[in-house]
């Protein structure tokens, strides 16, 4: 089935000039380390802890409304170290899920609801099912479904997923359109 | 989308009988034919361990007992576990009276807590690796079990060899006797044994049958310990935990011990009938790209449903479909009727589908950059039928009137559409890709009948 249409009120999203919309009730702590490449939409009462390191997040993104994105640490026997948090194009971060994750490739699907736990690494062209809880510093190869709790290998994904996550962000960016303004 | 869409709505019919959605599917350019992953050869290409990404050739594999060496997963809740490091102090042997700092490894999981402490395993001194491993009781069994059964292979080969004039086996893999790449090869190797009890007559040399296992009568009493002491729970494993480790079956949690990591595989896939590769993935485990791809959603019309619809028994619904083409070229498309289709698992209503051709307009990658959403006019389109057209993807619609009185709308028609052959042009080098006309059986599950 084609996505359909969401409907926002034009208020309360900004767009920036590279396509970015971004709800004006999310949380972005530290803006100047958050960088966001184009064509993203970050929904309503999510979190983005630029605070903590330096957050990138690729095109044709979607950050689901209650996600929260913040940089793993690592303890160290002096104090505790922030990683940089790098997300690839084309990820789709769904409703309630906590990334924690070292690395995000492109082409990946995390479910509703889920905990990517501390330095966890997910490839490129991953799926996370819903509620899934991932340990910390798991690592997540291309082509898998991880689910459950702990996280383990629970299927294959198809090889045309890169295709299939391209359409699905890209058209979702196009469905996302403020009330009133038909085109 | 696999995850994200519900893809199952809408299922093409492979040459093998399945129904598949149109991603799970590969076309074979040169049988011109749907394939499904049921219907190919799928070859082991290079194990690797999921959590290191290390990759190594099949045989080391094998060697391995298709484990990684060095990442283990915990025995209770079957995470990965991490190494971690602490001091201890350790007696000097020069000077007794002092003692130094030495770092000492263990392993411990990060979501259940276990470590190998737990189990009493003592400390390492290196980081990685230096675990040792358990011999299994059964290794010397198993051992003469496989050196009989490769002697019985060998003899098999030889045989096979010396008799020149028998068709050639197409496929080096299928030697691999006992060690099998496929399952579903298994049906090769029944008429392989058929022949051999009957070769033995006629050869000599017969390798001697393993010694034979004696069959268990009686079983020792149960302890009586059992009826009077109460059970510790906590001590006692889970069957999981037993079967984790198929080879100790530990019933304690003080005998749990690290267990190494399984491999994945990536494969690849093969056309059973001409044997061309459907699916060649980069040697790289990391790497998303393919040598060969041909996968059925990069050849074939795609279908979808545009919009979700209620439905009445007995009464016609308008529903919107759109088509989208993934073809370089325009490409034309007839839908045509199933007459005298009955079966009410895959036809639950009679739909009126538009009389006249389709055209697809081409795929262009450039399309996503453009944003002005002009219609070419070279489409001289009928109103009533196309309602939209946008790059390379049409909508038209057409009237469902729903035959069953509750359940499932499920309607199921053939598209037939063009197909430039590409791997035939490169090889005749001709200008133009032959022309083909593809015929697919759809099924649609378009919703349910309201209530």
């Amino acid at each position: 089935m084609e996505l359909q249409d969401i409907y926002y009120t034009n208020a309360e999203y900004i767009e920036t000039a590279s396509g970015n919309k971004v709800s004006r009730q999310s949380v972005l702590c530290g803006s100047q380390n958050i960088v966001i490449n184009g064509k993203t939409i970050v929904m309503t009462d999510c979190v983005i802890r630029g605070d903590l390191a330096n957050v990138r997040i690729g095109r044709f993104c979607v950050v689901s409304r209650r996600a929260v994105i913040r940089p793993a640490f690592k303890k160290f026997s002096k104090g505790v170290a922030f990683f940089p948090l790098h997300i690839g194009d084309h990820v789709f971060i769904g409703e309630d899920s906590i990334v924690n994750a070292a690395q995000v490739g492109s082409y990946v699907h995390i479910g509703k609801n889920c905990v990517i736990g501390r330095r966890s690494v997910l490839k490129d062209c991953c799926a996370i099912a819903d509620n899934t809880v991932l340990p910390p510093e798991t690592v997540v190869p291309p082509f898998t479904i991880f689910s459950g709790s702990p996280g383990k290998v629970s299927e294959e994904l198809p090889e045309c997923t890169q295709d299939l996550m391209t359409d699905v962000t890209t058209s979702y960016y196009q469905h996302f359109r403020p009330h009133g303004k038909g085109k | 989308m696999a995850t994200f869409m519900d893809v199952n709505l809408v299922r093409y019919l492979c040459s093998c009988g399945k129904r598949y959605p149109a991603c799970r599917l590969y076309l074979c350019r040169h049988c011109l034919k749907l394939r499904c992953s049921d219907c190919v050869q799928h070859e082991v290409d290079s194990p690797y361990c999921p959590n290191c990404l290390e990759n190594m050739p099949a045989s080391e594999a094998k060697l391995k007992k298709n484990r990684c060496s060095n990442c283990f997963d915990c025995p209770i809740c079957g995470h990965t576990l991490m190494t971690r490091a602490t001091s201890q102090m350790m007696a000097n042997p020069d000077d007794p009276g002092k003692s130094t700092p030495k770092k000492m490894y263990y392993m411990a999981c990060s979501f259940c807590r276990w470590t190998t402490r737990d189990v009493g395993l003592p400390d390492r001194v290196v980081a990685n690796g230096g675990w040792p491993d358990e011999d299994n009781a059964d290794a010397k069994r198993i051992n003469t079990l496989l050196e009989s059964y490769r002697a019985v292979a060998q003899r098999e080969k030889a045989e096979k060899e010396r008799k020149k004039y028998v068709k050639r086996r197409s496929h080096a893999g299928f030697q691999d006797k006992y060690g099998l790449t496929s399952v579903a090869m298994k049906w090769k190797i029944q008429p392989a044994v058929a022949n051999l009890s009957i070769k033995e007559k006629e050869n000599e040399k017969v390798p001697s049958p393993p010694q034979m296992v004696e069959p268990v009568t009686d079983f020792d009493p149960l302890p009586p310990e059992i009826f009077t002491e109460p059970v510790q729970l906590e001590k006692v494993t889970h069957l999981t935990h037993r079967l984790a480790a198929p080879e100790f079956q530990p019933a304690e949690t003080v005998d749990l011990r690290p267990i190494h990591k399984h491999l994945l595989v990536r494969r690849s896939l093969r056309c059973r009938e001409c044997e061309h590769n459907l699916s060649k993935p980069d040697f790289n485990p990391l790497s998303i790209k393919f040598k060969i791809q041909l996968i059925a959603l990069n050849h074939i019309p795609e279908l979808r449903i545009m919009s979700p619809a209620t439905f009445t028994p007995n009464k016609e619904t308008v529903v919107t479909f759109t088509l989208s083409n993934p073809s370089v070229y325009n490409t034309v498309v007839k839908l045509l009727p199933i007459e005298g289709e009955t079966d009410t698992d895959y036809m639950t209503a009679k739909i009126e589908l538009p009389k006249a051709d389709l055209v697809l307009a081409h795929h262009d990658d450039t399309a996503v950059y453009d944003d002005s959403s002009k219609i070419s006019p070279e489409f001289k389109d009928d109103p009533r039928v196309i309602v939209f057209r946008r790059a390379n993807k049409l909508g038209f619609v057409a009237k469902v009137t729903p035959i069953c009185k509750s359940g499932d709308v499920k309607v199921s028609f053939q598209m037939k559409h063009e197909f430039r052959n590409t791997a035939a042009a490169i090889q005749s080098e001709d200008k133009e890709p032959k022309l083909e006309w593809l015929q697919q059986q759809v099924f649609v599950r378009l919703g349910r009948i309201g209530q």
